[in-house]
């Protein structure tokens, strides 16, 4: 198992769900291949740095995951041949120092999700209190 | 010859910043080695060292594949912002 990096646009022109339908499409893919995602890093919606297809912004998601090296080939075929992905770029990380950086993205990728559930948590957490007194 | 140097040399920044690797995502870090017109800068004039430039050279040509960075800017391709989405 290797670690593997890949990073890829989605249309700007798609609703929300049909966003988050592409990221679970390519998210399905990788669990048939029996590959472990580690984690996810969404950059969310921006502007790009050249048009690409005629498409000023994109929707950026990074997925962190660990699989043999047939899964990728499978994967890329998947991802050529959706025609909602305009962009994608795989980065394999094989040397030990890469593999450091690899866990530290992941880390970080990790953190950013978790702050949200956090906040989410303590906001939350008021409103019970705030119940019975009322 | 004073004027004529436009650049001073420089220590390498990214060994002072203790960067193993370069993300091809961090496009702060990859801000240091990029001209105003997005080109990779040479190394006599940033003062990278050798290690560094590689690494960066390759996060920079990444940047550049997913549209984080432009290939070009003249003219005709201008970016009114391209470092809006780093900060």
């Amino acid at each position: 198992m290797t670690c593997y990096e890949t990073l890829f646009v989605v249309k700007p022109t798609l609703t929300e769900e049909e966003i988050a339908a592409q990221i679970t499409k390519v998210k399905d893919v990788l669990a048939k291949e029996g590959a472990e995602l580690v984690g996810t890093h969404d950059m969310g919606m921006r502007k790009l740095a050249y048009t690409v297809d005629k498409h000023a912004r994109g929707y950026y998601t990074v997925l962190f995951y660990k699989a043999a090296g047939a899964t990728i080939e499978e994967l890329e075929r998947n991802i050529k041949n959706n025609e909602d992905i305009i962009k994608f770029l795989t980065v394999k990380y094989s040397k030990n120092k890469e593999i450091a950086q690899f866990d530290k993205l992941v880390a970080n990728a990790n953190k950013k999700v978790a702050p949200e559930a956090k906040a989410a948590e303590v906001t939350e957490v008021p409103d019970v209190t705030e119940a019975p007194e009322a | 010859m004073a004027e004529r140097r436009k650049f001073k040399k420089r220590f390498c920044k990214y060994c002072e910043l203790k960067i193993d690797i370069i993300d091809y995502k961090d496009l702060g870090v990859l801000k240091y080695s990029l001209s105003e017109r997005f080109k990779i800068m040479p190394r006599r004039l940033t003062g990278n060292c050798k290690r560094h430039q590689e690494l960066v050279t390759i996060a920079i040509k990444r940047a550049r594949q997913t549209a984080l960075i432009p290939y070009i800017v003249d003219r005709k391709n201008v970016v009114e912002n391209p470092f809006e989405n780093v900060r």
